[in-house]
């Protein structure tokens, strides 16, 4: 018999856990997918009850510094002079909203001028520290994304060692191998970072010395972090081949990758919250003097939105580039064989790509919903100010990556023995897609002539303009997410007849589910026109709760109705067209421009100040560029890192090489020619 | 990146596209060695100089500086390009086109994407933002018109963009309209905010909420609805009755002390908006005043009867670290009130330029001055940028942007330097002054 992945197997077989009980996957697949839905649901309570407890954290912070601003007060009665200054922070507030006051531990921030910026000839320094940055930036998001995937993979792999040890090797060789890329890359990220230390010492001193002032002991832990990152990612690595047999040993090893995972997650922490204290400062007054709270500092307003934004941006970032190696090995692949393994692999990373991307906008609500609770006008210098044009830009960017995603799936679903059910759909799907995309990149105003505003007769079309404002951009972004889910859930049935007896019902259970989301998300954003601007906002919950619903719920249902489903015949892996693989290079490249772009226009709403507010920048660079030059760096930056990235893929290849006269293991995946 | 400076994204590629040509050339003579019945030194040949062209190309575009590299790199393109096609047809020839690497076909198509993004990114409406200047200096004496359009442009910004209200350094547009009827949901319409100021102290939510009139606001330590306890700096004089400008300065420098309804957070006791005269806004107390001025005068242009606050003197305006310097030389303004020849010495201008009509006015550094002959020709120049129609924009804009156009020395081979002329003028002429100089310099042609 034929072997297929993981996720195309018949899920009614039975497996032992790790603890040798034996568990029904039937149950185990429904039972993840309601737990799931049932976990996002529960979300927003316990993210309430996570925020509570912060600032409950917070408040009692706040009590203590009060009393012992009053003991000195009363200390210093006595002696006629108080002994400690006290300053108030410029973010921080007590519980009775009065800014929280700290004792003046540091001095005030530098008012800095020429001599505090020094330049090349050749670039100005702001062009030179950014090329750094965004490079350090790329390749720090790939070596932490690839242990996520390591884990997931080699968990996946372990846990399906009894029941199909074929598979559990080729999910472990591919843990194993991504790791291998990863490890390249990471000397790779310590070197780019070695240059961004470099850069920002020798063109911005001044700057740097202010910030390392502040951040003086979270720079020393930052540096001990990334020794036990090193040491536990070569222990991982060097140790995976010692650690492979003992089931126990395995279990170890895979905890390992936990903490790996941990280690990099604390690391990534530690670097936002300089790049967070710089746009949104705490912990300091408005002089720039250090109120004596290191956590105050490092936990700014910004520091937990740009973190899980950035978790599931290096997500989809490492999956867009395992997906794009893999594509590339596809292309390039010499046998039937290794066309199959790649296309697999390409699967599996688009899934994960995928699996990120769809949260991504909703943590992107919750960083620009931080944003505009600390300053107003920077949400709207971000939203309907000067970086108006460049959100424009993410909404096409962000229509690409799904385009090419759903793309991805028509072309893989051709490969599909039994797809020829739900092809029809694709080309409703396809316009669908280019009607909610030509909506969601509509600006609400733009630049114009005197004569062109006259011929128009206003700022707004009188037609197309409806189409800009945010009720209809919502209404067309949340279509297109449950298109894609939509896409999803008839991939993942191209190839099943379902033959449980609730067939039907299931069936329109799931019609139903993507209909009335579709129908409730359109009548919320008809019906936003009707509410003024600050009710109008609150619509974007229910309309996302719509389409979070459709992609669990229609998930799940459709999972649970391949019980005892008769297939159509195997995935003929290794088929994929070159569109869909093209549509693989052009998630990555899109992602890469896009990430780009968001860091850019995160950093840039700081305009001419290098710390909010606190520091200003005296330097000839403190213009705001054009979002043509702009664009010119994001291009630079992104064909740049990709320079970089196929040389490094080819010097993890020139180990690789030695071993390939090795037989690769029987089984799964089968290329398409061996299944007929 | 500065106009003498390379693009970055062009440099780029234009060494990328060298390394093509030399893979190329390396891939070619690759095949023609394992291959006798090729031909190996007219491929080799070929290739080779293809990357010679190629490397030369580059070499010649890192010398150039952004546009001319912009105008050489087509040729580059149509290059790279050719060499494409005449490596499809030796593979296609010799049978061997499996061989192509996928490398290639995905690095294009990279490539081809990310320029389209650029593309599409310098496609879009351009503008740049410059900071701000920390502080405006006003010097020598200034009307109440020119302090009002002080304030409009804290407001505005100094450029109008059609289409949308572009921001000055007050940042007010982002979320305040200021006609009738015009509504964005972010700050209250202060169109009429002069009768409104002056009924405020009567209004009893003003009186009570959130703090009470005599209570100190706690994030600013401004005193509510008590105009002569406000910080000294921005303290009017006169009597300690409450009046329309008090509030207006209120609202500036304390804009908790008193939210309008449907437009703050908590309840309407928190105002979104940020306190003026402190970062990142920042305004000096003449500029705070420059704009309660304009606020005052915006519904009835032209009339200035409800302006409360006091002109300022030079010495209240100028920036503290300015003013340590050289205190007895007066900045320089001209207010149009002078003769063409007096505002002509005064500016300077006799120094570089030749001006028929004004007595040693005898200048070589720049141009001699026959605009109402030499500007139309100025406009009709392919070189020319700016955005002038006729003989009077052009003179202004000259005077205004001097680099819009730099005018070529005939007698010297080359361009008048650039620069050489200050580009501040605009801080030095009242709009009055430039309007005269600009009707007396466009009618200036050779004598005899």
């Amino acid at each position: 018999m034929n072997k297929v992945p993981q996720f195309f197997k018949d899920p009614n077989t039975e497996v032992k856990d790790m603890f040798g009980k034996t568990i029904s996957k039937k149950c185990g697949v429904i039972t993840v997918a309601f737990l799931l839905a049932f976990a996002v649901h529960l979300l927003p309570s316990f993210a309430t009850d996570a925020f509570a407890k912060e600032a409950f954290a917070e408040q009692v912070f706040a009590e203590e510094a009060f009393a012992k601003e009053v003991m000195a007060e009363e200390a210093a009665e006595g002696e006629g002079e108080p002994q400690i200054e006290w300053g108030q922070d410029v973010f921080y507030k007590d519980w009775e909203g009065n800014p929280l006051k700290g004792p003046i531990s540091g001095a005030p921030a530098p008012e800095l001028g020429e001599n505090d910026y020094n330049n090349y000839e050749f670039a100005p320094s702001r062009i030179i520290i950014w090329v750094a940055n965004q490079q350090h930036l790329y390749f720090g998001s790939f070596v932490l994304a690839v242990p996520i995937f390591c884990m997931l993979i080699e968990f996946v792999g372990i846990r399906s060692r009894e029941s199909d040890p074929v598979m559990a090797d080729k999910y472990d060789k591919l843990a194993h191998d991504l790791m291998k890329v990863s490890l390249t890359a990471y000397s790779w990220t310590a070197i780019l970072g070695g240059i961004l230390l470099f850069t920002f010492i020798t063109l911005f001193p001044g700057f740097f010395k202010y910030m390392a002032t502040i951040f003086r002991p979270v720079m020393h832990v930052y540096a001990l972090m990334f020794l036990a990152e090193s040491g536990v990612l070569y222990v991982y690595y060097y140790g995976w081949d010692k650690m492979n047999n003992d089931p126990f040993l395995k279990w170890v090893h895979c905890s390992l990758s936990v903490l790996l995972n941990l280690i990099g997650t604390v690391l990534m922490y530690l670097a936002n919250s300089w790049a967070t204290f710089m746009q949104a400062p705490g912990g300091i007054d408005e002089k720039g003097q250090f109120l004596g709270n290191i956590w105050h500092v490092i936990h700014s307003t910004l520091w937990n939105p740009v973190g899980v934004h950035r978790i599931l941006g290096n997500i989809v970032f490492g999956g867009g580039i395992v997906g794009a190696y893999a594509a590339y090995h596809y292309l390039t692949a010499k046998n039937a064989e290794e066309r199959a393994h790649y296309d697999w692999v390409c699967y599996v990373a688009m899934f994960i790509c995928i699996f990120g991307l769809i949260p991504l906008p909703f943590a992107g609500y919750w960083l620009m919903k931080e944003v505009y609770a600390f300053r107003q006008q920077m949400g709207i210098t971000l939203m309907g100010g000067i970086m108006a044009w460049l959100f424009i830009i993410q909404a096409v960017m962000i229509g690409l990556l799904f385009f090419a995603a759903n793309s991805y799936l028509h072309n893989g679903m051709a490969r599909v023995k039994g797809s020829h059910r739900y092809m029809k759909y694709c080309k409703y799907m396809i316009l669908l897609l280019i009607v909610c995309f030509t909506m969601w990149m509509t600006p609400h105003t733009i630049v114009m002539t005197p004569a062109e505003l006259k011929v128009m007769g206003g700022a707004q079309h009188p037609i197309v303009g409806h189409f800009g404002v945010m009720s209809a951009k919502n209404t067309a972004v949340n279509l297109m997410i449950t298109c894609t889910a939509l896409c999803f859930v008839l991939y993942q049935r191209a190839n099943k007849k379902i033959t449980v007896p609730w067939a039907t019902i299931g069936n329109c259970w799931i019609a139903a589910i993507f209909v009335g989301a579709a129908v409730n998300i359109i009548y919320l954003g008809v019906y936003g026109y009707f509410l003024p601007a600050n009710q109008r906002v609150g619509l974007s919950v229910p309309q996302v709760s719509s389409t979070l619903t459709a992609l669990f719920a229609g998930v799940a249902i459709n999972i649970s109705m391949f019980k005892d489903s008769e297939s159509y015949g195997d995935i003929e892996w290794g088929t994929q067209s070159k569109v869909g693989t093209y549509a693989i290079f052009l998630l990555a490249i899109s992602f890469t421009w896009l990430m780009g772009l968001m860091g850019y226009i995160r950093s840039a709403v700081r305009l001419f100040w290098h710390v909010t507010e606190v520091v200003r920048d005296n330097s000839v660079d403190a213009y705001t560029l054009t979002i043509g030059e702009a664009g010119k760096m994001l291009s630079f930056n992104t064909l740049f890192v990709w320079t970089q990235f196929v040389i490094v893929f080819w010097v993890a290849s020139l180990t690789a090489k030695k071993v390939t006269s090795e037989k690769a293991p029987d089984g799964v995946p089968v290329p398409a020619q061996q299944q007929q | 990146m500065l106009p003498e400076q390379h693009d970055i994204l062009w440099t780029y590629l234009t060494v990328m596209f060298s390394l093509f040509s030399f893979y190329v050339f390396m891939n070619v003579v690759m095949h023609c060695r394992e291959r006798e019945n090729l031909n190996g030194k007219l491929w080799g040949s070929i290739f080779g100089a293809g990357f010679v062209a190629n490397f030369l190309l580059t070499s010649h575009i890192m010398d150039l500086a952004q546009q001319a590299q912009m105008a050489t790199i087509p040729v580059q393109v149509v290059v790279v390009l050719s060499t494409m096609f005449v490596w499809g047809v030796f593979l296609k020839g010799e049978g061997l086109q499996d061989s192509s690497p996928p490398i290639v076909r995905g690095a294009f198509f990279w490539t081809t994407v990310s320029i389209l993004l650029a593309g599409y990114t310098n496609w879009l409406p351009q503008q740049r933002s410059d900071p701000p200047p920390k502080a405006a200096a006003i010097s020598g004496d200034i009307t109440m018109e020119q302090f009002v359009e002080m304030g409009r442009v804290i407001v505005f910004g100094a450029k109008e963009v059609a289409g949308q209200k572009s921001i000055g350094k007050g940042q007010c547009p982002l979320c305040h309209t200021f006609d009738p009827g015009d509504n964005i949901g972010r700050c209250p319409n202060l169109f009429g905010v002069q009768e409104r100021a002056g009924q405020k102290i009567d209004e009893e939510r003003y009186q009570n909420a959130p703090v009470k009139i005599g209570e100190t606001d706690p994030s600013t330590g401004v005193v509510k609805g008590k105009p002569m306890d406000i910080d000294e700096a921005y303290r009017r004089g006169g009597s300690e009755d409450f009046i329309a400008e008090d509030y207006l300065r209120e609202s500036l420098m304390c804009p908790s002390c008193y939210v309008v309804t449907g437009y703050g957070k908590d309840a309407d006791t928190k105002s979104p908006m940020p306190v003026i005269n402190k970062p990142p806004i920042s305004l000096s107390p003449v500029e705070l005043n420059a704009v309660i001025a304009w606020l005052q005068t915006k519904d009835t242009p032209g009339d200035f009867a409800n302006v409360t606050v006091p002109l300022p003197s030079a010495e209240s305006s100028a920036p503290a670290e300015d003013s340590g310097g050289d205190e007895e030389e007066a900045p320089l303004f001209v207010t149009g009130n002078e003769s063409v020849p007096d505002m002509i010495n005064t500016l300077g201008c006799p120094l570089c330029h030749t001006i028929p009509g004004i007595e040693g006015a005898m200048g070589t550094l720049g141009p001699v001055l026959h605009e109402k002959t030499n500007a139309p020709n100025r406009i009709k120049d392919p070189n020319y940028k700016g955005k002038a129609t006729n003989t009077k924009e052009y003179v202004r804009e000259s005077i205004l942007d001097p680099s819009a156009y730099v005018v070529f020395n005939e007698e010297a081979g080359e361009p008048f330097a650039d620069g050489l002329m200050p580009g501040d003028f605009s801080n030095k002429l009242s709009v009055q002054a430039i309007d005269k100089l600009v009707d007396f310099i466009s009618e200036t042609e050779a004598e005899g």
